[in-house]
């Protein structure tokens, strides 16, 4: 097959990746590895044979490429008629959903996939959203979800999975001398999405004793603990952001980092803070977890963990509003071996930290701190972040951000490679720096088809292209850490502590400042200026405690090795509806006395207490049906006149 | 996801009143992959011919186009070796034309219509396309080569990719197909105001 492949396209490069099932634990797992170190270029050709006829490897979503034996094809039809049936669950249900419920779950991200979800559950939701705040109700959720987490899944795709519904969810984990943290946050008030993925890897040659690695897997770690002490950390968390001021903030990224030039405005408080800080987090973070369990009470990880995050979550915000696009931001930081001098510049970085942001946890960070020094496995941090931004205005300054950052990175003998494709950009960078090794990779993609209205898209959709990046930056990663160390995974150490937090209820969610966008609600540019506003939609913290993880380091390309298939979208910008001005159309109840029509997205007749919106070229469809539509485009699917007065549409645009 | 409820309808609606010159059907009973052929219409290069088409539903339809793509080699400047068509309501808008009152039916109707009125001026295959435009007579004759070669009925089965058509097709929805295939010489111009309805 490779000749073949090799015959008929010569300039070719051929990566391998084998991937064989643990024989203990019958999980696949990745056992060797070696792509070509651009391969984040490249359009990637997945070829595949399968040696084994054991049903090792668990590839979730690609159902119907591989195999079209007879009982996946009869499994696969019974779960589309099962599907099916939820479908019509679901869209009976919505259309006896009275309008301001409807709003309701649709703003609150509820609503889910048709057919994907029962009409069960969509209950329970609605039930949760009106019951109490929010950000209650998505704790319980996150409670159920955790606990089912702990019990089943610990493959970091079954995560992914369960964050596509429920937004918000932190997991992590610890396996032998690696150990790994995920935090996925949706704010459905905007529609933002961040991800963050840290892997940090001990490696046994350090200083580390090999005892201590393996003794977080004794601690004791239900969800129910979790819970508890999660919901006392949140007091400090939610406390914090408002003390905050947007000066201390800068100044304090003043302090962390040496080496900024002086970027405009909002740019210099993200950019700056981001790769020392971030290194700093994760050096604490990773300090903390596998190597020093003793001094990790649950309720002390939290306070950590929260201050960090939130740290972490404001620094993006400064970040997301200050740029006002929608990209993915990927950062990765691979520090590598133990060198003392190193131990000082990280460590000292928490402790110029500004009090307020400390809060509650600086006891907790002096722990860290004390504890750490001497162990210093290189880390590895994924950040991603989705951001929703009107398309159009977003090039210009792009340009300038990533001026800004390569500026900012030369004085630390900083090797940036940046690489552009249509509105896919990647930005690569190495920098060196007192034996430190950095290795910076940034990703943006604007994402095309998030849905303004926050229906059921928006997550999966965000996630999609996560995965993808995740994907890329994982196989350069990956690249790094097999040339950087040969670690060797030890046993498995189940162990999970899941937990996570919801967004506040976040005030509308809006910064906007900059005017350029009519309706309410949809630019969040200039948020920067306004840290208290981005405090009032900070979403809620996560915690994490430790799960089991195989292959921590490798584990990505297996799982995800499915979405190097994902296409890469076409790089014109849809350009949908807000979310308002959707709710701005008309809408009504299709009544008993309406002549018989049929929706024409759906092919479905109307029935009667159907919602239907009409379009101002008077055309008519279901309210879900044509949300969905025009959240990504703006004409009407019938008659292609623009929904939007020209006038109007060009604010929008 | 509307697109199991809509396919399943207009999987009915494909099957009890197809367009003419056009049947659809499931392939493997599997719901989002779905095969299709059209008779060459009369007077066109492709008379007699019978084309293979597959057809992919994306899980976002009908919010996305289908994947449509010719199975059987085409002699056609807008349709590629590889068998993809260049064609606005193939495709997104902004750049095409897609819109989700559109259907499999129409698509289909559509792509029959790009087969008898090639449009050589947005080419994908630019030495046909040209052929077309400035040596019409020679393109009507490696294109009616084409379809004798690939698309005649008594030769197909010596065509690997119609082996597999067939095999699938060996199923309820065969009859059918060739009842409609009796009938279906239809002129352009009826196609054009299906197109337009």
């Amino acid at each position: 097959m490779e000749q073949g492949l090799r015959d008929c396209c010569r300039s070719i490069r051929i990566g391998k990746i084998l991937i064989q099932s643990d024989e203990e634990t019958q999980r696949a797992k990745v056992y060797y590895a070696k792509f070509p170190p651009d391969i984040y270029r490249r359009k990637v050709l997945l070829m595949y044979p399968i040696l084994s006829t054991l049903p090792l490897i668990k590839m979730e979503g690609s159902d119907s490429s591989d195999k079209g034996n007879i009982d996946q094809s009869e499994a696969q039809r019974q779960s589309q008629l099962d599907r099916l049936d939820r479908e019509e669950a679901f869209y009976q249900f919505v259309n006896n959903l009275s309008e301001e419920d409807y709003r309701l779950m649709r703003d609150n991200n509820l609503l889910g996939t048709p057919g994907e979800i029962t009409e069960e559950e969509l209950l329970r939701r609605l039930h949760q959203v009106k019951e109490g705040p929010p950000q209650q109700n998505s704790d319980e959720n996150r409670g159920a979800e955790s606990a089912e987490d702990v019990s089943n899944g610990d493959s970091i795709i079954d995560w992914l999975n369960s964050v596509r519904q429920t937004g918000n969810t932190t997991r992590s984990g610890q396996r032998g001398n690696q150990s790994w943290r995920a935090v996925s946050r949706t704010n459905p008030n905007s529609g933002d999405f961040r991800f963050s993925l840290e892997i940090n890897v001990n490696r046994n040659n350090g200083n580390t004793n090999p005892e201590t690695e393996n003794e977080p897997s004794v601690e004791p770690s239900s969800g129910e603990d979790l819970e508890n002490s999660q919901s006392d950390s949140e007091i400090p968390r939610s406390e914090s952001p408002s003390v905050r001021q947007p000066g201390s903030e800068r100044s304090t990224s003043e302090e962390l980092t040496t080496e900024e030039a002086s970027p405009p405005r909002g740019q210099r408080r993200a950019r700056s803070r981001s790769p020392e800080q971030r290194r700093t987090r994760a050096r604490t973070d990773r300090s903390r977890s596998p190597i020093n369990p003793v001094n990790e009470t649950p309720r002390r990880s939290h306070h950590n963990t929260s201050s960090q995050t939130l740290d972490h979550s404001s620094a993006n915000e400064a970040e997301g509003s200050s740029r006002t696009r929608q990209h993915v931001t990927v950062r990765q930081h691979t520090v590598g071996t133990e060198m003392p001098s190193e131990n000082a510049v990280l460590f000292s970085t928490p402790e110029t930290r500004p009090v307020p942001q400390a809060a509650g946890s600086s006891e907790t960070n002096g722990t860290s701190e004390s504890a750490a020094p001497g162990q210093r496995p290189p880390t590895i941090v994924l950040d991603l972040q989705v951001r929703r931004v009107r398309p159009g205005e977003y090039r210009q300054r792009d340009s300038i951000a990533n001026r800004t950052r390569s500026r900012s990175q030369t004085p630390n003998n900083t090797v940036t490679y940046e690489s552009e494709r249509g509105g896919f950009r990647r930005t690569f960078s190495r920098s060196e720096r007192a034996g430190v090794r950095t290795y910076v990779s940034t990703i943006r993609i604007p994402i095309r088809r998030i849905l303004n209205t926050g229906l059921s898209e928006t997550t999966s959709v965000a996630i999609q292209t996560m995965l993808r990046q995740i994907m890329t930056g994982f196989g350069e990663l990956s690249y790094f850490m097999y040339s950087d160390s040969d670690t060797d995974p030890s046993g498995p150490t189940p162990n999970q502590n899941v937990d996570a937090a919801e967004p506040q209820p976040g005030g509308g969610g809006t910064s906007s400042n900059e005017g350029t966008d009519v309706s309410s609600g949809e630019v969040y540019e200039g948020g920067n200026e306004g840290g208290s506003t981005s405090g009032a939609r900070r979403e809620g913290r996560n915690t994490r405690g430790s799960v089991t993880f195989e292959e921590s380091g490798s584990l990505p390309f297996l799982s995800l090795a499915q979405f190097f298939l994902l296409n890469e979208d076409d790089d014109d910008q849809p350009r949908g509806l807000t979310k308002e001005q959707i709710d701005n159309l008309a809408m009504r109840n299709f009544g008993e006395s309406d002549a018989l029509k049929t929706c024409s997205v759906c092919i479905t007749e109307y029935t009667e207490g159907n919602k239907l919106r009409k379009l101002p070229c008077s055309h008519e469809y279901h309210v879900h049906c044509i949300d969905r539509w025009l959240s990504e485009n703006s004409t009407c699917p019938i008659c292609r006149r623009a929904v939007l007065a020209s006038g109007n549409r060009e604010s929008v645009v | 996801m509307q697109r199991a409820s809509r396919l399943k309808r207009e999987l009915s609606l494909l099957t009890t009143e197809p367009p003419p010159g056009i049947t659809c059907w499931q392939n493997e009973s599997q719901l989002d992959d779905l095969r299709a052929q059209i008779l060459g219409g009369a007077d066109t290069p492709y008379e007699k011919g019978i084309f293979n088409l597959e057809i992919v539903v994306p899980e976002r339809y009908p919010f996305e186009p289908p994947k449509i793509r010719f199975l059987t080699p085409i002699y056609h400047p807008n349709i590629d070796s590889a068998g993809r068509i260049c064609l606005d309501v193939l495709k997104l808008p902004p750049k095409g034309a897609w819109r989700p009152s559109l259907n499999i039916s129409t698509l289909l109707t559509s792509i029959q219509l790009l087969m008898a009125e090639p449009n050589p001026d947005d080419p994908l295959m630019a030495d046909i396309s040209s052929e077309y435009k400035y040596n019409k007579q020679l393109f009507l004759l490696n294109a009616r080569e084409w379809t004798e070669k690939y698309a005649s009925q008594q030769k197909k089965v010596s065509k690997p990719l119609e082996e597999k058509i067939n095999q699938s097709k060996t199923g309820t929805t065969n009859d059918s197909a060739v009842q409609k295939r009796k009938g279906s010489n239809i002129c352009k111009k009826e196609k054009k105001s299906r197109l337009d309805s």
